[in-house]
């Protein structure tokens, strides 16, 4: 029985041993392979000192380094937090200190990038380095991965784990504040693998590109969904989106999940998608954002055999609905019904249930919804709430997650996205969380006040827009602004464009009034 | 000053402008932008918008190979034919 994330490597390492597992460039690893190299970390993790549930960040870019660590520190019994590899020092340090890691496997040049707050780490106990030289003026102890991944047992016993302890931890903003760990179980993860391989009727002969990151909820469950399988799972970085339809077509892919701005590059008129015959390609699902209708349109015209699925999912709750190909006539603009094991209310303020057509809360309940956010017991609170629908002598034995998405549900029970209760922004995928980019703002000690809003973007779904009122005295280059902001904060979170204002719009408590902002905007 | 050098230190401005990774290292016209990080899918995204933008032209996904985008000055070269096509005048 598969119960924990790295038993799915290992059952199908027993069943397919010498099935390539992973592919990345030139490099190609079998099950064996893989499996033999899980076991080795983990080994070498324990030597280490990592104990059951400690946390163990991977901050390294696509790479087969990358899953054998996520598997290895599952196997260690210590929970994973895979880091962005776009991420700076700024929001990596705060990860670091927010969920207490002990270790931190990266690379060299990554080290480098935050080696100046290092001592802001004070639970970081050793680094693992992918590099075959190793630095020798770090305060803590420094491994080298091939290493750790050739060690042996020691005498003690691992402590077992069980499926619902912590196996994850995966950071996303909000509405407000930093971003926040959302942590997963091994049995959330296994749910979310099973349920997904089930609709998408993933078999062993897939062979799947993965371009999402594995920090974010659907690139993990692609992951996760391949190993569970047995199927063949492709790395790649891109720069050009035609570099993806090479790899299509040389590793022969048969499924592929990208976020609504990789589709709007794919879709172009001038692109290579348009000119090349997919025949391999079984299915591609969308994620992270509506994908727009001509795009849809578009791809539906040039990928003929390919079925496409329209899914939705916020990491809270890990993978939520999905709207099967057959829907796309009669529903293109749904985001679907609900997974399978899996309910989706819409549910008013007061908790009672909407009629169809009427626009609520989005909430979910079933095997992925998460424990909640590490250290954050008010927002977990917030966030995961006994099930309001359940009969009283069940008591509160269930916790589901409120989604803060509006939207509505037709007859059939398919849903329609409205928008969001709050004002996180979602841009090219990501969640944004606007006190982020404000914040960014204000340490260029330039401004008064800033407010940051989403408007609407073909490519980007949402693009980042900034209000700021200048501090007294200072001349304010938009230019320069955006300058300043790129030091610290990753490419997708920089305001697009800046706006200089005298005052911001407040709500008569004396608030930010951001709907008044977004009026503005599309007025 | 020509047409392309003012073109050169217009990209080149922007580059700096938005890639901090640019400040942090010696970086001019013949410095390499695709290895090493310096531009990513999103970044790229960026460096066509404003070139879009600056001087009047729409890129093809077609265009948008690495080899039109290896330094400034292939930049600036492939931007220049673009507009020659398009007959206008240099920047």
């Amino acid at each position: 029985m598969d119960y924990l994330v790295h038993h799915m490597l290992h059952t199908s390492a027993r069943r397919l041993a010498d099935k390539v597992a992973l592919v990345h460039g030139e490099e190609r690893l079998t099950y064996r392979e893989v499996a033999l190299r899980v076991k080795g970390l983990a080994n070498g993790l324990n030597n280490a000192g990592i104990g059951p549930s400690e946390r163990v960040g991977i901050y390294l870019e696509p790479s087969i380094a990358q899953v054998i660590s996520i598997f290895g520190v599952s196997e260690a019994g210590a929970a994973f937090v895979p880091i962005n590899a776009v991420l700076l020092r700024d929001q990596v340090t705060h990860i670091i200190r927010d969920c207490g890691m002990k270790a931190l496997i990266t690379t060299r040049a990554k080290l480098t990038s935050i080696l100046d707050s290092l001592s802001e780490m004070p639970t970081l106990e050793f680094i693992v380095l992918f590099d075959v030289e190793l630095p020798t003026n770090l305060s803590c102890r420094v491994y080298r991965l091939e290493d750790l991944c050739a060690d042996q047992p020691t005498a003690s016993r691992r402590q077992e784990r069980i499926s619902k302890d912590l196996a994850a931890i995966l950071y996303t903003s909000g509405s407000t504040g930093r971003p926040k760990g959302v942590m997963l179980s091994h049995a959330n993860i296994i749910a979310g693998a099973t349920i997904v391989s089930t609709y998408l009727e993933i078999t062993e002969e897939e062979r799947i590109l993965a371009i999402l990151p594995f920090s974010f909820d659907a690139g993990l469950n692609q992951l996760m969904s391949a190993f569970l399988c047995g199927s063949t799972l492709i790395l790649m970085t891109f720069t050009f989106a035609r570099e993806i339809v090479q790899m299509l077509l040389r590793e022969r892919v048969t499924g592929l999940a990208g976020v609504p701005t990789l589709w709007s590059l794919l879709a172009q008129p001038t692109s290579t998608l348009s000119r090349q015959e997919l025949p391999d390609l079984r299915y591609i699902t969308n994620t992270g954002g509506a994908m727009p209708q001509p795009i849809l349109k578009t791809l539906r015209q040039t990928l003929t055999t390919t079925r496409i699925f329209l899914m939705y999912g916020l990491t809270e709750a890990f993978r939520s609905t999905y709207l099967p190909p057959e829907e796309l006539d009669r529903r293109p603009t749904s985001m679907g019904r609900a997974i399978p094991d899996t309910e989706i209310l819409v549910l008013r303020e007061d908790g009672s249930q909407c009629t169809p057509g009427e626009i609520g809360e989005l909430v979910h309940r079933g095997p992925t919804v998460s424990l909640g956010y590490w250290g954050r017991s008010e927002d977990t609170a917030r966030v995961l709430r006994p099930n309001p629908l359940l009969a009283p002598e069940l008591g509160d034995c269930e916790r589901v997650c409120y989604s803060g998405d509006l939207v509505k549900m037709d007859e059939d029970g398919f849903l329609y996205f409205i928008g969001r209760r709050d004002t996180m922004i979602k841009s090219s995928g990501f969640r944004i969380s606007p006190t982020e980019v404000e914040d960014a703002l204000f340490k260029t000690g330039k401004i008064r006040s800033a407010a940051v809003i989403g408007v609407p973007d073909e490519m980007l779904g949402q693009a980042i827009k900034a209000f700021v009122v200048p501090r007294d005295g200072e001349q304010i280059d938009q230019a320069q602004l955006i300058s300043q902001c790129a030091e610290r904060l990753p490419r997708y979170m920089l305001p697009k464009n800046i706006e200089i204002l005298d005052e911001l719009p407040k709500t008569s408590s004396g608030k930010v009034d951001y709907p008044a902002l977004r009026r503005r905007e599309v007025g | 000053m020509s047409g392309n050098d003012n073109m050169r230190d217009r990209i080149q401005g922007f580059i700096l402008e938005r890639f901090p990774l640019a400040r942090k290292q010696h970086f001019d016209h013949q410095t390499p932008l695709l290895d090493g990080g310096l531009l990513d899918s999103l970044g790229i995204l960026d460096v066509v918008g404003f070139i879009e933008d600056s001087f009047e032209i729409t890129l093809n996904d077609d265009e948008l190979l690495p080899e039109n985008f290896q330094t400034i000055s292939h930049l600036v070269a492939f931007v220049a034919r673009k507009r020659s096509e398009k007959q206008l005048p240099t920047a």
